[in-house]
């Protein structure tokens, strides 16, 4: 029986091994045609990779570069927003998506303070978000168990416990900010070039406004096949689909 | 009143219910004074005739056809066929009029007739049938002339309504040089509006038309008349040496002039009539130079300017494959948008793949921005040690001569292929405050793949845990009230011991009963005994008196089982200091009924 565990381990150990060496092997010939100009070929071939359930920062942030020198603006600025989601402290995912952002046309959330809050919020991952509010809820709480058991500790505890509770409200709070937005602020990046936001979810709607390829819009309703956007200057339309991407979807 | 005249314009007109009741009155007295008439007029001359509103326009214009029938209404309404004109209705009216007892009745009906080419056309004979008989008009002739620019005698006069002047602000050019002809359409002060503006041609020899863009409008007096003058800028480039062309640039353009109201067919908003007129300007020449061919630099590729290079290139420290982006920004004025990135012979240990390429205009005609090439270059060997000169050349027209620009090498770090590539973050070496040149390179490595599943926040193992703390504190909590609890009760705490040294020595009792050791079980009876009754008491136990346990115990609730067994077992300990002997039976007998016994006290409510 051992025996037999222990060969369906190896068989595992094996298969993994073969899909790893498969990434990275795919990974290297993208980054070939990347060092090649072949812009479009990389992208395709991070693209096939992600698709395949792959998904880390760099593989992200090279689907980035790759979609960004090939022209595929919106492209670009998603790869390098959901690189960052996982990876908020990278300097350069950071660099490349301010560098993309600064290429966008028209209308964008890029100003808005509510984007500017959500950058704030982002400097931490939400697993990094609840791994230190719930240190520091652990600590606060564990200060005041000590404090209960041994009541001589109280005057040298006391400052350190409500630090602690102090911290922990804090971190609390970032947290449920950080939740939210995850939970229900929604981005979509324009993906065309050039796209007209409609009055309805209608082919025949009325034109509402113009945007741009990359340019990052607050997702309000979606429906049918076509998403409810608000450019952050409270104009709002609805767009196909097909010419945007929602974030997040890590 | 001599006359008395009634008029009926025959227009769509959407009434809504409440508008057609208060309309139905009316209606009715016009339709019985209709019948009236109708009757009058059959006896009335019968007239049909044709005519056109002016018989000469030029290409682009439009004339008016009116057919007008008098003396009844027609029983057909001809439309002309004229090869070469475009013949549209565009309404009818009708009038009845009385002069003096004398009733006349006139239909008229409009055409807008637009020529498609030059020439003399000729509207044939129409027939009409009004009351029963036929009339047939007489022909009508249309001259239509190619639109040609108006004479200054004309401008000055102040008889054009609109006109339309070009100029080129320069007399010599050289081939691939922009130049920006100057278009000024001029409007006379009692043009009220204008639209449908449409440029119909725009020749232009050794020349191509770029982007074209409108300034700002201004009013200026030319002759005795004030005209709005709209000047528009067109981005020409010179394409070959010798005399070159441009013009004459035709438009088309319809115009509402102020006047008197007019309600007819033509009549606008604001009661103006409404025009459509042809514009045409001069035909302007410039002489085009040929581009010297003395000191031509030997990677010049056509650009013709006034240009100014920077060079970045990045990164500097690579590996022999790995790529180096080169980001030349060639900005300036002149053709922008067709301006190439010459070849570097001196590039020869870089393998150069094919550069992209993205103009930014800064103004709306289009010959002055930059234009930014990224070209990707890879070192062939780890001996490079730059980037080698970069240079660019162009021909300035201001002073007609060549100029190349030069960048100086830019070092390089290349390493073998199997070396170990070091980190480099463009953002980290950008100078503060200076904006980034291009993105950040490719990653080498895959990375830490991220773990898929839900956030930690919505696991509801990971909250679970979040309440062993919460829990923890709580019980630490209880437990440091029940301490407390005790610490500040010393009744509840001697309870508490006496209730342990009950325990304790019921266990000693036993097994001295069963050794049959009756010295030591008897004292450790009385002593045991006089524990329990002094925690029952609030007393000192070597104070318990047998008064002490009949009365106090009995006014405790004390049941009278319980006060004999204590008694019957105060009486064995006495006995047995004089007769300590008995059996281990008698013993355990004696142990559980104090068992049973102090069961009972610790029962009582103290």
């Amino acid at each position: 029986m051992k025996r037999c565990a222990s060969i369906f381990v190896m068989i595992l150990l094996c298969a993994g091994t073969l899909v790893a060496a498969d990434v990275q092997s795919e990974f290297s010939a993208a980054n070939r045609f990347y060092a090649e100009g072949k812009f479009t070929e990389a992208a395709k071939t991070y693209e096939a990779i992600l698709k395949s359930g792959t998904v880390s920062a760099n593989l992200l942030f090279n689907d980035g570069n790759a979609e960004f020198k090939a022209g595929n603006l919106g492209e670009a600025i998603a790869a390098y927003r959901r690189a960052s989601l996982l990876a908020p402290q990278d300097a350069d995912i950071r660099a490349n998506l301010g560098f993309a952002r600064n290429q966008v046309q028209g209308p964008t959330l890029r100003n808005s303070g509510w984007l500017r809050m959500a950058g704030w919020l982002s400097a931490l991952t939400l697993n990094e978000w609840t791994a230190a509010a719930a240190i520091a809820f652990w600590l606060a709480f564990g200060l005041y168990t000590s404090m209960q058991i041994k009541p001589a500790w109280k005057s040298r505890l006391r400052g350190l416990a409500r630090v602690m509770v102090f911290a922990a409200f804090c971190l609390c709070a970032g947290l449920a900010a950080a939740a939210s937005i995850h939970f229900t602020q929604s981005i979509a990046v324009v993906l065309s070039s050039d796209a007209t936001a409609r009055s309805g979810p209608f082919d025949d709607a009325q034109d509402e406004f113009a945007v741009h390829g990359g340019a990052e819009l607050s997702v309000l309703d979606q429906r049918n096949g076509w998403v409810q956007v608000s450019d952050g200057n409270g104009r709002i339309g609805w767009l196909p689909d097909r010419q945007v991407r929602v974030l997040p979807e890590i | 009143m001599g006359i008395r005249q009634m008029s009926y314009v025959n227009q769509r007109c959407g009434l809504n219910s409440r508008a057609a009741r208060l309309c139905r009155p009316a209606m009715k007295i016009h339709f019985i004074a209709a019948l009236c008439l109708i009757a009058s007029l059959a006896a009335q001359a019968a007239d049909f005739t044709a005519s056109l509103d002016r018989d000469s326009i030029s290409l682009g214009e439009s004339a008016t056809l009116s057919l007008t029938f008098q003396g009844g209404q027609p029983g057909n309404v001809p439309t002309p066929d004229v090869p070469g004109l475009q013949i549209v209705g565009t309404g009818n009216s009708s009038s009845i009029s009385f002069n003096n007892g004398q009733m006349s009745s006139v239909v008229t009906v409009t055409f807008s007739v637009t020529p498609q080419r030059t020439g003399t056309f000729t509207i044939p004979p129409m027939v009409a049938d009004i009351g029963g008989q036929q009339i047939r008009t007489a022909p009508l002739q249309l001259t239509v002339s190619a639109p040609g620019a108006a004479t200054s005698a004309q401008i000055y006069s102040g008889s054009q309504v609109a006109f339309m002047r070009l100029s080129l602000p320069q007399n010599k050019v050289y081939p691939g040089e922009v130049v920006s002809g100057q278009l000024q359409i001029c409007f006379r002060d009692d043009v009220q509006n204008e639209g449908n503006f449409q440029f119909t041609g725009m020749p232009a020899d050794g020349f191509t038309v770029g982007k074209m863009a409108q300034g700002g409008t201004e009013r200026t007096r030319i002759g005795n008349r004030v005209y709005t003058v709209i000047p528009v800028s067109v981005a020409l480039t010179a394409t070959r040496a010798g005399t070159l062309k441009f013009g004459p640039v035709s438009a088309n353009v319809v115009v509402v002039m102020n006047g008197g109201r007019n309600w007819g067919p033509f009549g606008g908003f604001f009661g103006g009539e409404q025009k459509q007129i042809s514009l045409a300007s001069d035909v302007a020449a410039v002489q085009s130079l040929p581009l010297p061919t003395q000191n031509v630099p030997a990677n010049f590729n056509g650009a013709v300017g006034d240009y100014s290079m920077t060079v970045t290139a990045g990164p500097t420290n690579v590996a022999v494959g790995d790529p180096v982006t080169v980001r030349v920004q060639i900005s300036g004025r002149g053709d922008i948008d067709s301006l190439l990135l010459p070849d570097q012979p001196d590039w020869k240990n870089f393998k150069i793949f094919a550069p992209t390429s993205k103009t930014d205009l800064s103004d709306d005609l289009g010959d002055e921005g930059s234009k930014v090439f990224e070209e990707i270059v890879t070192p062939d060997d780890a001996g490079v040690r730059e980037l080698p000169p970069f240079s660019f050349s162009f021909f300035d027209p201001n002073d007609g001569r060549y100029h190349t620009l030069t960048q100086p090498p830019i070092p390089l770090v290349v390493r073998s292929a199997g070396a170990t590539p070091s980190p480099t973050i463009l953002a980290a070496r950008q100078p503060e405050g200076q904006a980034p040149q291009d993105i950040v390179s490719i990653r080498e490595n895959l990375g830490a793949l991220a773990q898929a599943g839900r956030p930690l926040i919505v696991r509801p193992a990971f909250a679970a845990l979040q309440s062993i703390p919460v829990l923890a504190f709580l019980a630490a909590l209880v437990w440091r009230k029940r301490t407390d609890n005790l610490a500040n009760n010393p009744r509840l705490r001697r309870r508490r011991a006496v209730a342990q040294l009950v325990a304790r020595r019921l266990e000693d009792l036993n097994r001295f009963a069963a050794e049959n050791k009756s010295d030591e079980f008897f004292a450790a009876l009385f002593h045991v005994l006089q524990e329990q009754l002094g925690e029952r008491l609030d007393c000192p136990a070597i104070s318990i008196t047998q008064a002490d346990v009949d009365g106090r115990l009995a006014a405790m609730g004390a049941a009278p089982d319980t006060l004999n067994s204590l008694r019957e077992l105060f009486q064995a300990c006495d006995q047995a200091r004089y007769a300590p002997v008995q059996t281990s039976q008698e013993l355990s007998a004696l142990a559980l009924k104090f068992k049973k016994t102090a069961a009972e006290l610790q029962a009582l409510k103290a």
